[in-house]
């Protein structure tokens, strides 16, 4: 009867493999699925007389393809390809938003220094003035709408860090099922349960998109999962949850990861995966954006405030503050709560409060200018009292002038050859003045620095408008607009390097799959091969049935 | 290798995607002109861009600040040009009154017509702009700077500055204390109480009629007349009466002045000469003066203002519109110089923002037409590798 069992196992065990082909077959687009192998081993054979004879073939093991080390990689490459793709998306966006010409704070100095300029050609116009307004309200504009955009970008991220939260608590759990299934079913029987490993490395592989993982495989069949610096996220078949929590310790409140019973903050150890790219691009690009905004807002408030306020307005009055709200100089505005503080074009502070007026009896060509007004403490008006203008009394033996205001003396070197052009500042106690002496002065020519409040002057004015281009920011080597353009370098240049480190880690994973999947893939032509092979295997083992069968009946008819 | 058919399909797959994405930016390049669709796509590109445009911009205000000036600067050039012809006409009345065969009513004629000129000279200096600010008044554009013909100036020196280039300021207006006010000179003629009938006529013949130091000149019988200044000496014999001495011509020290004496001269006659220069006087006070001298028909030289000084202090006067009319001139040249220097480099920077932000069409469009072919090719060989299965046979 031997030859009976033989066949008969010969046909189960083609069964087997043409199941295993159909199966693989049936999961060629099954995500995570690694194809499986019926491996066949022969029976022990049976002594008879003095030989061992063949008693037919079983199956020894259905094997799963799978490489453990190339899994390990492609997980590390997926989780660090998400990270730069979303860290790139988000800085995308905000280099979008700041380049734009629509919302770029660019545009909006320049239109805001060109209405400057035009107050200063015609410095009595109510219309040039009413200009210099609107453009300092659309350049407040701008601040505020970027500073919102910011903000909405940083509020959009806390949203996909809760959904990625959540989303990771669910693919842990479905982890933690696993193991408990698997672990159930490894000792019952001698084969491993190849889809329940599937899906769980499938599983850990979503995970590794949001959050670098750390995977250790325990005996009894479980993996245990740890993300950031060693937080187990699953442990045999326990999973501790993330949670969403409000971090305080930065203004505005923003959300951070907590782990465990306590909810202790992780943000800072989580990286790699679409989380670690949010985490990051939330720290280097929306915060950077945000505190260099905030710092531009904060100079640009500062200085043109200290311009406006060494300035008297069309009525004779101190300019005051052209922008607020007004940051104590230690802290910093925030761009989005800046405004413009004058709202009459009248108030605009065009013109100096102090002139300088040549002696009849000048004969030399020399010329003092005022150049600045030092306003803080704030100007008073009239700026000098009667009698207390100041004086400049030139001597061309000494190169000297004698300065005065009736009461503190002072003198001021000026040699026409060498110091023409040059500015002196006069400090306290004089009023504080920066001037600048030009030309050849002839001996006792005579200038006096007295109140002006005529409404034609165009000084002031002229110094706003010439703030465009003064080097106030990074030790004195950027402009406001420059500061500007280095904030977009920075980002953009930020987004470009994670575009083009994703694009590599695309490259690189996309090698490394396709090595992975050259080990686990279903091969459809390779099944149909198996299929009729494994066909043609069991016809064959009928064919020994029919074989044992035949030889049966001649045995049964020789009787 | 062994591959499997999933990756056959993704193979396929990516490479469409990737060529439809790339496709997708160069029709997106083609569409907006532009090479760059973010900041991150080149950086660096990015910032040049902001930098050329910021620089246009300014140099686009630096031209619209010049125009606005040469408008203010031609707006006053063509007051002085007025203000010139006004000065030369009332010259040539004054030139005409001072000629010794008027009669006093002609002078008095004369007289009114250079009162009207003066009316019309001290209207030129409150000449005010399209809104009302007044051309001549420094800073104090609200205060007219001449408010009658005896006013002092009302303004102040301010002279407002605008930007035409970096760096360059250009005034756009002059105060009418430099324009309208010029030192004063007047001649003082005293006789030594000398015994003759005889008087002195002085006329200018050249620039330098000042005189100073005082000169003397006295005459000795029966013919010597010499002339000193304290330093030179200049001795004429023989001299009659009537006789027109250029003194310049005596010595070379001695003032462009035309001396003659007239009458019976006497032994001992001396007559002290000597020109006193006041601070600036306003030209409209120094016209009223003559034109009154005129009516009074007080114009000889021993009268004051007499003929000679008034013809130096209205020429000192037409010097300073003229040399005002000059400097305005050269700020235009300075302000179309720098407009034309602006316009050269706002082309240059175009130009190179160009080279930078444009797309090179031709470039583009053959790139798309090679993307589009290489899109065919991966569509194609997909459908044809996912035909490619022994299933077929089966």
């Amino acid at each position: 009867m031997s030859l009976l069992t033989t066949g008969v196992s010969a046909l189960n065990t083609s069964q087997t493999s043409l199941a295993t082909a159909g199966h693989n077959i049936s999961n060629v687009n099954t995500e995570g699925y690694s194809r499986q192998r019926v491996n066949q081993s022969t029976l022990p054979p049976n002594f008879q007389g003095a030989n061992y004879v063949g008693s037919g073939v079983s199956v020894s093991s259905i094997e799963r393809l799978y490489d453990e080390f190339l899994a390990i990689q492609v997980r590390t490459f997926t989780s660090q390809q998400a990270q730069h793709e979303s860290f790139a998306k988000v800085a995308g966006q905000i280099s979008t938003v700041l380049g734009s010409s629509a919302s770029s704070l660019s545009g909006g100095l320049e239109s805001f220094f060109n209405a400057a300029n035009g107050v200063a050609n015609d410095p009595t116009s109510i219309a040039a003035r009413q200009v210099l307004l609107s453009e300092g309200e659309s350049l407040v504009n701008r601040f505020r709408t970027l500073d919102n955009q910011l903000a909405q970008i940083d509020s959009q991220l806390d949203g996909q860090l809760a959904a990625s939260i959540d989303e990771v608590n669910l693919i842990a759990k479905g982890i933690a099922g696993l193991n408990q299934a698997i672990i159930d079913l490894s000792p019952s029987s001698g084969g491993q349960p190849n889809d329940l490993l599937d899906q769980r490395d499938e599983l850990i592989n979503r995970l590794a998109e949001y959050v670098s993982v750390n995977t250790i495989e325990e005996d009894i069949g479980s993996v245990s999962v740890f993300i950031g610096t060693g937080q187990g996220l699953v442990i045999g078949t326990t999973q501790t949850d993330l949670k969403a929590i409000t971090d305080l310790s930065t203004d505005p409140a923003r959300l951070g990861i907590g782990y465990g019973s306590n909810s202790i903050d992780i943000s800072a150890q989580i990286s790699g995966g679409s989380v670690g790219g949010l985490l990051q691009v939330r720290g280097d690009v929306i915060d950077a954006a945000r505190n260099e905004l905030n710092a531009l807002a904060t100079a640009f408030i500062d200085n043109v405030n200290t311009i406006h306020q060494q300035g008297v307005t069309l009525d004779g009055s101190v300019g005051g503050n052209l922008f607020g709200p007004i940051p104590p100089s230690t802290l910093v505005a925030d761009a989005g709560s800046i405004f413009v503080a004058v709202t009459d074009p009248r108030d605009v502070a065009a013109a100096f409060p102090a002139s300088v007026t040549t002696s009849s009896n000048t004969s030399g060509t020399g010329t003092v200018e005022i150049t600045s007004i030092d306003s803080s403490p704030p100007l008073t008006l009239p700026l000098f009292g009667a009698g207390a203008e100041i004086q400049f009394i030139y001597n061309d033996t000494t190169n000297e002038y004698a300065v005065t205001d009736g009461v503190n003396v002072t003198t001021i070197t000026y040699d026409p050859a060498v110091d023409s052009g040059k500015t002196f500042n006069l400090t306290t106690p004089f009023v504080g003045l920066t001037v600048k002496l030009s030309g050849v002065p002839a001996d006792a020519d005579q200038f006096t620095i007295g109140n002006n409040t005529a409404v034609g002057d165009n000084r002031n004015a002229l110094a706003l408008a010439n703030f465009r281009t003064e080097k106030i920011l990074g030790s004195g080597t950027q402009s406001l607009a420059d500061a500007y353009d280095i904030l977009i370098a920075d980002v953009a240049s930020r987004t470009n390097r994670a575009e083009i480190n994703k694009q590599a880690q695309q490259g690189l994973l996309g090698q490394l799959q396709a090595r992975f999947d050259s080990i686990s893939g279903v091969n459809l032509d390779e099944e149909a091969a198996n299929l009729i092979r494994y066909q043609q295997a069991y016809q064959a083992a009928s064919q020994i049935i029919t074989v044992s069968n035949t030889i049966f009946n001649s045995l049964l008819s020789a009787l | 290798m062994r591959i499997s058919t999933g990756q056959i399909f993704q193979q396929g797959l990516t490479a469409i995607l990737n060529q439809q994405t790339a496709l997708n930016k160069t029709q997106q390049q083609i569409a907006t002109g532009q090479k760059l669709a973010s900041p991150a796509d080149d950086p660096v590109a990015a910032v040049q861009i902001l930098n050329f445009e910021r620089e246009i911009n300014i140099l686009g205000q630096y031209i619209g600040n010049g125009k606005a000036a040469n408008t203010k600067l031609s707006i006053e050039e063509g007051v002085l040009k007025g203000v010139t012809n006004v000065l030369q006409r009332i010259r040539e009345l004054a030139v005409q009154g001072l000629n010794d065969t008027n009669t006093g009513a002609d002078r008095s004629a004369i007289a009114q017509e250079v009162l009207a000129l003066n009316d019309q000279l001290l209207s030129f200096a409150n000449t005010t702009d399209a809104s009302g600010n007044y051309l001549f008044s420094g800073f104090n554009t609200d205060t007219q700077p001449y408010s009658s013909i005896g006013a002092s100036y009302s303004g102040d020196e301010g002279q407002r500055n605008i930007q035409a280039g970096p760096d360059v300021l250009v005034e756009t207006n002059d105060p009418g204390n430099a324009i309208f006010e010029a030192e004063f000179a007047q001649t003082l003629v005293t006789d030594n109480a000398s015994p003759s009938s005889a008087s002195i006529n002085i006329t200018a013949t050249g620039v330098n009629n000042i005189i100073s130091p005082a000169m003397t000149i006295s005459f000795a019988a029966p013919d010597t007349l010499s002339v000193t200044d304290g330093t030179n000496t200049a001795v004429v014999t023989p001299y009659t009466s009537e006789q027109s001495l250029v003194l310049s011509d005596l010595n070379i020290n001695f003032p462009d002045l035309t001396l003659q004496l007239e009458g019976g001269l006497a032994d001992g006659d001396s007559y002290t000469l000597e020109t006193q220069v006041t601070n600036k006087k306003t030209v409209f006070s120094t016209v009223n003066d003559f034109a009154n001298a005129l009516i009074n028909d007080t114009v000889s030289s021993n009268d004051s203002p007499n003929n000679g000084d008034f013809l130096t202090n209205i020429t000192t006067v037409l010097q300073t519109v003229i040399d005002t009319q000059a400097k305005i001139g050269s700020r235009i040249n300075v302000i179309e110089q720098q407009e034309e220097i602006s316009e050269e480099l706002a082309l240059r920077v175009q130009e190179t923002l160009s080279d930078v932000q444009d797309l090179d069409y031709a470039e583009a469009i053959s790139r798309f037409t090679l993307q589009s072919t290489a899109l065919q090719a991966a569509q194609q060989t997909f459908v044809q590798v996912q035909g490619l299965t022994l299933f077929n046979y089966l």
